[in-house]
C-alpha cells in the first residue's frame, strides 16, 4: 500500500488516540473583560440569569421577564434554570469565559465564597445601600463579601422544616414532637405502625441527604469541620459528631424507608404516594404538593409543620438554607445587570417570596410570610439556624461529594467511627 | 506535502489543548487562576503527589477492567448481531437495524434518565418484575449502592450504547464476503462454526481490529453513564472511572493542576493500550 496513505492512516489512529482525553481539564481560555463603557444608556442585550432548582415559582420568573423588559425597552431577560446538582462546576466553567458566561447568578449562600474570593464576580459594594443596605440579611451578606467588599447579596433564605401527616399521627397517636428525643420515638413508631405501606419512612431521609442530616449533627454539638489558629481540619469523628452521626445511622435503619443511596430531590413523589410519616425539607416543598400537575393538592389539608425540636426542646440547628445572587465579573453587560439586580431585590418582587413562603432578603419584608403554621415554622426554623463550616474552600468538600459518600455509608451499615475518620482526612485536605 | 492539510487540522484542533494541558500539569492551578490570577510554577509536584496518591492506581486498574470488559461485551454481542442479520430475511433484518439505529440515535441523557428509572429502587420496573416472579430479595434493593452491582448497570447501559456501532460495522464488512466461499467451504464440509471461525473472521479482520480499537478507547474514556449514575446513587469514590475522578479533581475541587497532570496519564494509558492495535492494522494493511 501506498507509504503516504498509511502514514495518514497512523496519523489518524494516533489523534483518535489523543483526543480520547484531549478534552479534559483544559478549557480555561479566560480573557481580560473588556473594559471602558462610557456609553449613557446600556446597549439593549438579551440578559441571561441563572436560577436553580424549583425555589423561585413560575409565575415569579414571569413577572421578572416582563417587569424587566418594561423597564429596560430594547433589553430582554431569559431565565435559564440550573439544577442545584452540580452547579459549582457548572459555575466554574461558564463563570470563567467572556462568551459564555451568564450576566446574573443565583449562588447557594455556602457557596458563593468560593467565587467571591476568587473574582468571579462583579463588586457591588456601591450599589449595596440601593438594594437594601442594612435591610438586607446580614448573614448573606457577609457570605458574599471579602476583604472589605460586597460580591453578592442574598435572594432569600429558608430552612428546612418538618412536614407531616396528621392523620398518620393521629392514627398512631402521636403528639407534635417537644424534643429531639420524641422526635426520633415519633419517627419509629410511625414507621413500625404502617409497616404494611411498603417503602414507608416514619422520616423520610434518603441516603445523600447530608444537607438535612446536618440538623442532628449538630444538635448533638458535633461539626462537619473546625478552625484552629487559622487551620481548618475536619470534626466527624469527635465524640460530639460522632454521637449525631450514630443517630443519623438510627434514623436510616429505623425510621427511613427511602432509598440508602438516593438524593433529596423530589420528595414530593413517596410524599404524595402516601409512603412518608415526616419529612424535613424547605418551605418550597408545600408549592411542590398544591401544584396538580406534580403533587397532590387533595393532601395539603392532611399536612402539618413544625420546626425541628432540638434535645433542648428549642428549634435545633438545621442548615441555614438560601442563595445570593452576583453579577458575572466576565459579563459584557454590568449596567443592564445592575439593574436586573436592582429589580431583583425590589420590595415588589421580595414580598413575593415571602407569599411563597420563602424568608426574603430584606428583614422588613418577613411579615409578608402570613401568620399561619407554615410562616411560624418557617420563622422558627431560621431562629437557630446554622451555616456549613466558613472555609474559603467549603465548596471544594461540596464538589467533591465526600460527604454523600458519608451518608450514603452510614446508611449502608458502615462503621460510623471508621466512617468519619476516612471523612475528616478527606475533608482535611480539601480545606487545606 | 500531501501530509500537509491533516497535520495542520491535528496541531489546531489538538495542539493548543495539549500545550494548555502540559503548562498547566506544571503550576498551581486553582480556581483564583481560573478567574485570572496569575499561576505558580511547581515543578513535578502534581506529578509527585497523584503517583504516591494509591487512589489514582486504584482508578486506573478500575478503568481497565472496566474498559476491556465493556469493549469485549460489545464486541462480541454486536458480532453476533451482525451474522445474525446476514442469516435471517429482509423483514426481521429492517426491524433488528431499525431497533439498533434508535438505540443509537437516542441522546445519552434521555436514555439514561429512561435507564434510571428502569433500576429505580422502589419504583423502578426491574425490581418489580423481580419480585412479582419471586425474589423477594429485591424489594426496594438499590442498584447503584454496592460497587459490583453498579459496574454492572454501568456496563449494561455502555453495552447498550455501544452495540449498535460494532453491528452496522461488521455487518457492513460481513456483505463484502463472497457466497461462493461459504458454498466451498460447505461441500468440504465445514460447520457452521468453522465456516465462521476460518472464512468469516480472516475476511473481516481488519473492521473487527478497527471496531476494537474505537471500542477501547471509547469506553477507556466513558464518562456521562458513570457521573449521571453516581448522582442518582452509589459511593461516588468507590465508583469513579478515570474521566470522573480527572473531573471531579478539576471541576469539583478546583485543583485543575492536578487535573491536567492526571490527564496526561490517560493519554499514555491510551496509546499503550492501542499501540498493539495500531501495529497489528498497519501490518493487515501492508499485506
Amino acid at each position: 500500500m501506498n507509504r503516504a496513505l498509511r502514514l495518514t492512516a497512523g496519523l489518524a489512529a494516533a489523534a483518535l488516540a489523543l483526543s480520547a482525553c484531549g478534552g479534559d481539564g483544559d478549557d480555561d481560555t479566560t480573557e481580560p473583560a473588556a473594559e471602558g463603557e462610557t456609553a449613557e444608556a446600556p446597549e439593549p442585550a438579551e440578559l441571561r440569569l441563572w436560577l436553580n432548582g424549583p425555589d423561585t415559582p413560575q409565575p415569579m420568573r414571569d413577572w421578572l421577564v416582563a417587569e424587566f423588559a418594561e423597564q429596560n425597552p430594547g433589553s430582554t431577560l431569559v431565565i435559564e434554570e440550573q439544577e442545584w446538582e452540580g452547579l459549582v462546576d457548572r459555575l466554574t466553567t461558564s463563570l470563567g469565559s467572556e462568551s459564555e458566561t451568564p450576566d446574573v447568578v443565583e449562588v447557594g449562600n455556602t457557596q458563593a465564597p468560593t467565587f467571591t474570593t476568587v473574582g468571579a464576580f462583579s463588586d457591588i459594594t456601591d450599589q449595596v445601600p440601593d438594594l437594601g443596605g442594612d435591610d438586607l440579611l446580614q448573614g448573606f451578606v457577609d457570605a458574599g463579601s471579602w476583604d472589605g467588599k460586597t460580591y453578592a447579596v442574598p435572594l432569600y433564605a429558608g430552612s428546612s422544616y418538618v412536614f407531616y401527616r396528621k392523620d398518620l399521627f393521629a392514627a398512631s397517636g402521636i403528639e407534635v414532637p417537644t424534643n429531639m428525643q420524641e422526635f426520633v420515638d415519633a419517627a419509629v413508631k410511625l414507621k413500625q405502625d404502617n409497616a404494611s405501606v411498603p417503602n414507608f419512612s416514619g422520616f423520610w431521609l434518603p441516603g445523600q441527604d447530608w444537607r438535612d442530616g446536618a440538623a442532628f449533627l449538630w444538635d448533638a454539638g458535633g461539626d462537619f469541620a473546625v478552625e484552629d489558629g487559622g487551620e481548618w481540619s475536619g470534626a466527624l469523628s469527635t465524640p460530639e459528631s460522632q454521637e449525631g452521626l450514630e443517630l443519623v445511622q438510627r434514623l436510616f435503619n429505623e425510621a427511613s424507608g427511602a432509598p440508602k443511596d438516593a438524593n433529596e430531590a423530589d420528595g414530593h413523589i413517596p410524599f404524595c404516594a402516601g409512603e412518608i410519616g415526616m419529612m424535613l425539607r424547605p418551605g418550597w416543598l408545600r408549592g411542590q404538593i398544591e401544584d396538580p400537575a406534580i403533587g397532590c393538592p387533595d393532601m395539603i389539608a392532611n399536612v402539618g409543620v413544625f420546626a425541628l425540636p432540638g434535645t433542648d426542646g428549642e428549634p435545633a440547628p438545621v442548615l441555614l438554607g438560601g442563595s445570593n445572587i452576583a453579577i458575572s465579573a466576565q459579563s459584557q453587560n454590568q449596567e443592564l445587570s445592575a439593574n436586573l439586580l436592582e429589580l431583583i431585590l425590589s420590595d415588589e418582587f421580595q414580598s413575593q417570596y415571602a407569599e411563597n413562603g420563602l424568608t426574603p432578603a430584606k428583614v422588613s419584608l418577613a411579615d409578608g410570610l402570613g401568620t399561619d403554621e407554615f410562616a411560624a415554622a418557617t420563622i422558627e426554623a431560621v431562629t437557630n439556624a446554622k451555616l456549613t463550616p466558613a472555609a474559603a474552600n467549603w465548596a471544594s468538600v461540596e464538589g467533591s461529594r465526600v460527604l454523600e459518600d458519608l451518608f450514603v455509608n452510614i446508611a449502608n451499615g458502615g462503621d460510623v467511627q471508621q466512617l468519619a475518620e476516612e471523612a475528616d482526612a478527606d475533608i482535611a485536605t480539601q480545606l487545606d | 506535502m500531501l501530509l500537509l492539510p491533516a497535520l495542520a487540522i491535528l496541531v489546531a484542533a489538538l495542539g493548543y489543548p495539549l500545550y494548555r494541558q502540559a503548562v498547566m500539569s506544571f503550576q498551581d492551578y486553582g480556581l483564583a487562576q481560573q478567574f485570572g490570577q496569575p499561576p505558580e510554577w511547581v515543578g513535578l509536584d502534581n506529578y509527585v503527589t497523584l503517583v504516591t496518591d494509591s487512589y489514582l492506581w486504584t482508578v486506573i486498574a478500575r478503568s481497565i477492567l472496566f474498559c476491556f470488559a465493556n469493549a469485549a461485551i460489545t464486541m462480541v454481542i454486536g458480532t453476533a448481531l451482525a451474522v445474525l442479520m446476514t442469516l435471517v430475511g429482509r423483514g426481521p433484518r429492517l426491524t433488528l437495524q431499525i431497533g439498533l439505529l434508535l438505540a443509537w440515535a437516542m441522546p445519552h441523557l434521555a436514555s439514561l434518565t429512561v435507564w434510571q428509572w428502569l433500576f429505580d429502587a422502589q419504583y423502578g420496573v426491574i425490581n418489580w418484575v423481580l419480585v412479582n416472579l419471586g425474589f423477594d430479595g429485591f424489594a426496594g434493593r438499590s442498584w447503584l449502592i454496592d460497587q459490583l452491582s453498579f459496574f454492572v448497570v454501568a456496563t449494561v447501559i455502555v453495552v447498550w450504547m455501544s452495540v449498535p456501532f460494532v453491528a452496522f460495522a461488521v455487518y457492513a464488512g460481513l456483505t463484502q464476503v463472497p457466497d461462493e466461499l461459504y458454498e466451498a467451504a460447505e461441500i468440504d464440509g465445514a460447520s457452521a462454526w468453522a465456516r465462521f471461525r476460518t472464512v468469516t473472521v480472516p475476511l473481516v479482520k481488519p473492521v473487527l481490529l478497527i471496531v476494537a480499537l474505537l471500542q477501547i478507547i471509547w469506553d477507556l474514556k466513558v464518562f456521562t453513564q458513570i457521573f449521571v449514575l453516581q448522582d442518582a446513587g452509589g459511593i461516588t469514590s468507590q465508583t469513579n472511572l478515570i474521566g470522573t475522578y480527572i473531573y471531579r479533581l478539576g471541576l469539583g475541587e478546583g485543583e485543575f493542576g492536578l487535573a491536567a497532570a492526571a490527564s496526561w496519564f490517560v493519554l499514555l494509558l491510551t496509546v499503550v493500550l492501542s499501540l498493539y492495535y495500531v501495529r497489528v492494522l498497519v501490518r493487515e494493511e501492508e499485506l
